[in-house]
């Protein structure tokens, strides 16, 4: 069976020069198209349906949420993938403008390769283009940060401009405030684990808030204080029901039921001894992540101790980053133990549910915001969005210039690039002027999805930016072109250079393949 | 196979047409199958499940619940009465045929080219224009006002099977729901947490009654002697065992003689007999005993020296339950025979056995403790009928708690969807270009409600809404159908009345969804 001539083992395949390229543009475009439509403020949401779980599903607009959970078959598309999971993980936001620029700048090379353009003319090309849009996207930033007043309201563009492709679009004024409050709590900070996001079904989005503090989906024990001030807190994750041996098949042998009554009290004399360890610590409020049973916990209501069972393990480590108290599981020292603090432990109900709610706690960065909402996908959704924004915003925190959205930034990177073609001899200069129509595409797209004319609203785009007017971007809550700096809609820079960057580079990496080879699958033994 | 393997990307994609299309139809289907069970005139449905189980009802949120639905839109239709049972409790019928008609009206104006965002956005305007209207159109009530309560509670259960008994059942609601609060300062309802609901078969719903205390279904046979009727009660709840004792390490009770059996056997009684004289040394005279997993809460043995000790027994208890007994009652769970002192009593006047149909009943009532907390005692037929029952009985307490959050009160009888078709449709008028077109199909597709309630009624559907419409442009808001009569009547006249957050979240919720399906474009299959 096996061809002579070949080197490779039987099963694996190659694909060789137009056969390989072509398969790679194949798969990087259909990937784009998919979430093309969800691209901008009237962009599209799509159903994913779980194909080994009929019972889940998803509604989601989010690029990277998409990408992330459908079945590939293609190389090309991985790297696409892969590259959208990377701007989610670096600047949280601008996951779909990535893939689909990276889809455009690959359906320009296709056309340029039918014409005999070599790859790595393309390349060379390409080049030049992202770093004239480069220095031109530098050039358009502005850099607030050192006046808090007018960063706060960049802050607030930008988490407007995030919400506005998303579901909270409704709501995002009041979400933007939201997002931006928290981020500015985490002072600098990165660390989204202190912001915590509890969704409770019921309600509206607009009665979302943030809450200062931590709450926690727990239930006090029965019978002990619902209310403490000054509270020393203890995380531990111990048994609290017997301290077991845990050796296999270990029993104890005795010839009478006194002696079984005496082993039993001795065991409920164990526990205690362990609780008045713990009490020693003197903490009065004690969370668990393990149950905690029916006797210690009545030992804690008499000493008046609040305690609380069976926190998750997300909620312990949250809670001991919180409260700044450390996670125990052994209480031989009990002076040792290092306890957390918070001004207030209360109860407290959002909707039909009860939560615990921890107030004026160590660390004064941390804060829940409460998300409610019609049904778990909504929430889901609304979950997603909310991440986005502070991801970006936690982001631009740190690197604190902006760029302006609504197609502008691109629109002046196109004219950018334009201007440098006339000074590029040779062959490479189709490949800058099809980068530049790349580029164009991210509004068409967005104008597209919003049910304008966008070949229409790009020409006008295209023509105020030649006059000078390097603002301009469009409306579209009105269908046409505006000036987007008055309109408010800005953006990120280091999420648009990003998206520029990683964009050029993957595109560029799929260019130059020029040929795939497929493994041979592992044999199964046994069968 | 090379090429052609990897072409195929995605495993599963549809066109964007086609799949609004088909969640259109999915959502419809659904919306259909519930639509003859709205109002009160409404059939009902006989679900069989699985497991072979049969429930008769007319709720929508239990007849949506059990559909087994693999379509995703149906899923969201699913969860779209899942939310209005949440949110209001009542409505669930409505709110799903609200959704299916504001769908069927998108698919005209898909097919007459608009965009789906542009409809999407006419809807949401509408749907805030709605509320506003219905805010105008409302009448304020006040918690004291117990007629008005019982006229809302009674619109709700007219539609059940038990509507022949809503004279008792909604007075039952009422006084139950306003028990558990503080009508001056509460503007929330912990239904769950205050209100438990026992079903006994036997009798008639006339029966069904409310107790200010507890109620335990009793199991298993009767110990003689032991008391049935105890005034004065000293009620101790125990979180421990009554039997042999039994350690948590594994253990081997040896036996080498004959003589050695009989006094392990001795050593047992004599240690079941000092644990319940301790329990009788604290004055405790009925005890409450947590139901136990690991080993026997109870043996004959314990309740026979119970019995003679004068003591009644509760066996079986709960551990979810144990808050709600130790608040009602007012006694604190005991983990250690040690520690079950006179202080941890709770006292109740009187704790009565009952018999009732085939089984028996405990009522504990005249309890001391201050708790809000209620029970009612439900009474049927059959199991089909007081599982029915018991829904019913929910549904009008959440519309009490609906009217505790939101003290509006608004006329039933698709009076309300009357006036908003013609307001919107005045409304529609102020509106320029496409969204005028979108506004007025909302405004026609709210007339579903009046129609399928006079279509369920028996009525000429065409000549109801006409007159309805006539009415209405008049300026009778109130008017609506009289399906008792079979005509068009001025309803607040009649007093049917039903909360105002009922409707404004039916129409909210239905519109979101709406929009949500408009919005969705692709049906994508992941993972």
């Amino acid at each position: 069976m096996a061809d002579p001539n070949s080197v490779l083992s039987a099963e694996s395949m190659i694909d060789k020069g137009e056969n390989s390229r072509m398969s790679s543009f194949v798969g990087a475009i259909a990937i784009s198209d998919l979430v093309k439509s969800t691209l901008g403020p009237k962009g599209m949401d799509k159903i994913l349906q779980s194909m080994s779980n009929p019972d889940s599903m998803n509604i989601t607009n989010d690029g990277a949420t998409i990408l992330s959970s459908i079945h590939i078959d293609n190389p090309a598309a991985k790297v696409l993938v892969d590259m959208s999971r990377s701007q989610d993980d670096e600047v949280g936001d601008g996951t779909t403008s990535v893939v689909v620029l990276a889809g455009e700048l690959l359906r320009e090379a296709e056309q340029l390769i039918h014409q005999r353009v070599h790859p790595m003319t393309i390349c060379d090309g390409w080049r030049l283009a992202v770093a004239a849009a480069r220095k031109a996207l530098e050039d358009s930033a502005v850099d607030h940060g050192s006046d808090l007043e007018a960063f706060r309201g960049d802050l607030l563009n930008i988490a407007r401009t995030t919400l506005s492709s998303k579901l909270l679009n409704k709501d995002k004024d009041r979400f933007a405030n939201l997002a931006v409050d928290a981020v500015l709590r985490l002072g600098g900070s990165t660390d989204l684990n202190l912001i915590q996001v509890i969704k409770v079904p019921g309600g509206s989005l607009e009665q979302s808030f943030l809450d200062e503090g931590f709450l926690a989906d727990l239930k006090i024990g029965v019978g002990q204080p619902k209310r403490l001030e000054n509270a020393k807190i203890m995380v531990a994750n111990t048994p609290m029901d017997t301290d077991k041996v845990k050796i296999y098949g270990s029993r104890v042998k005795v010839d009478s039921m006194d002696a079984v009554a005496e082993i039993e009290e001795a065991e409920k004399q164990k526990m205690k001894a362990k609780v008045d360890k713990i009490l020693k610590s003197g903490c009065n409020v004690f969370i668990n992540r393990q149950l905690v049973y029916d006797w210690p916990a009545s030992l804690f209501a008499e000493a008046g101790v609040m305690c609380i069972e069976h926190a998750d393990f997300d909620g312990v480590e949250r809670l001991s980053t919180v409260t700044g108290a450390e996670l125990t599981s052994t209480f031989e020292n009990p002076e040792a133990i290092q306890l957390g603090h918070a001004d207030l432990i209360e109860e407290t109900m959002i909707g039909e549910k009860r939560f615990i709610k921890f107030s004026g706690v160590q660390s004064g960065k941390a804060c829940t915001v409460v998300l409610r909402g019609a049904s778990t996908h909504v929430l889901d959704e609304a979950e997603r969005s909310l991440h986005d924004a502070l991801a970006v915003l936690s982001q631009t925190v740190k690197e604190s210039r902006v760029t302006l959205g609504g197609g502008c930034a691109e629109m002046l990177m196109a004219k950018a690039v334009d201007e440098i073609t006339p000074t590029i001899s040779g062959k490479k200069a189709l490949a800058v002027e099809a980068f530049a129509k790349a580029l164009r595409t991210l509004p068409a797209t967005i104008a597209d999805n919003g049910g304008y004319d966008s070949a229409d609203l790009v020409s006008q785009l295209r023509v105020a930016h030649h006059d000078g007017q390097s603002t301009m971007g469009l409306n579209m809550t009105e269908g046409t072109i505006g000036d987007v700096r008055e309109l408010g809609i800005f953006e990120s820079f280091k999420a648009k250079e990003h998206v520029l960057l990683a964009a050029a580079e993957a595109s560029e990496a799929l260019l130059r393949v020029d040929s795939t080879i497929r493994a041979a699958p592992r044999q199964r033994q046994g069968y | 196979m090379a090429a052609g393997g990897s072409t195929e990307t995605l495993r599963k994609r549809e066109k964007e047409k086609d799949v609004r299309e088909s969640n259109i139809l999915a959502a419809k289907a659904v919306a259909d199958a519930v639509r003859t069970s709205l109002g009160p005139r409404g059939m009902d449905k006989m679900i069989q499940a699985d497991d072979g189980e049969v429930i008769i009802t007319n709720d929508g949120a239990t007849i949506l619940s059990k559909m087994k639905c693999m379509h995703p839109a149906a899923k969201m239709m699913q969860s779209l009465s899942k939310s209005q049972d949440i949110e209001a409790g009542d409505g669930t019928t409505s709110v799903v045929v609200l959704a299916g008609a504001l769908l069927r009206s998108t698919q005209q104006l898909l097919s007459k080219g608009i965009h789906p965002t542009t409809i999407a956005e006419a809807f949401l305007e509408a749907s805030q224009e709605a509320e506003r209207i219905l805010e105008s159109v409302s009448r304020p009530v006040r918690l004291d006002d117990r007629e008005a309560l019982i006229q809302a509670a009674t619109t709700s259960l007219s539609s059940k099977v038990v509507s022949g008994d809503s004279q008792v059942l909604a007075p039952i609601a009422v006084d139950a729901t306003l028990r558990v609060i503080d009508p001056s300062a509460d503007s929330n309802v912990d239904i769950d947490e205050n209100i438990r609901v026992v079903q006994q078969v036997g009798g008639t719903i006339e029966d069904t009654e409310l107790v200010n205390g507890l109620v335990f279904r009793k199991k298993g046979a009767a110990v003689s002697g032991a008391p049935t009727r105890v005034e004065n009660a000293k009620i101790g709840l125990i979180q421990f065992c009554l039997s042999a004792p039994k350690t948590d390490i594994e253990n081997n009770v040896v036996v080498s003689e004959y003589a050695a059996m009989d006094r392990i056997l001795r050593e047992e009684r004599k240690y079941i007999l000092k644990l319940c004289k301790k329990i009788k040394d604290s004055g405790c005279n009925v005890l409450l005993i947590q139901k136990s997993i690991l080993r026997d809460a109870v043996n004959d043995l314990s309740l026979h020296f119970l019995a003679k000790m004068k003591i009644m027994v509760i066996t079986d208890v709960e551990r979810n339950d144990i808050e709600f007994i130790s608040r009602t009652a007012g006694c604190t769970p005991v983990a250690h025979v040690d520690s079950f002192t006179a202080d941890k009593l709770g006292s109740a006047s009187l704790v009565e056995e009952v018999s009732l149909g085939s089984g028996r009943v405990v009522k504990v009532t005249g309890c001391e403790a201050k708790a809000s907390t209620v029970t009612v005692l439900v009474r049927g037929s059959n199991k089909l009928v007081l599982g029915e029952a018991e829904r019913s009985l929910h549904d009008a307490f959440c519309v009490i708690r609906c009217l505790v959050k939101k003290k509006f009160l608004i006329v039933g009888g698709a009076a309300p969807e009357a006036e908003l078709a013609l307001q919107l449709g005045k409304f529609a008028k102020t509106l320029p270009g496409q969204k005028q077109f979108c506004v007025k199909a909302y405004a026609d597709a709210l007339e579903v409600i009046p129609y399928t309630l006079a279509e369920n009624a028996g009525l000429n559907p065409i000549e109801i809404i006409t007159e309805l419409r006539r009415q209405h442009a008049e300026g009778i808001t109130t008017s609506g159908i009289n399906v008792r009569q079979g005509k068009i009547s001025d309803l607040a006249e009649e007093n049917v009345y039903q909360p105002l957050l009922v409707t404004i979240s039916a129409i909210s919720l239905a519109s979101e969804v709406t929009r949500m399906l408009l919005k969705t474009d692709d049906l994508v299959g992941v993972q």
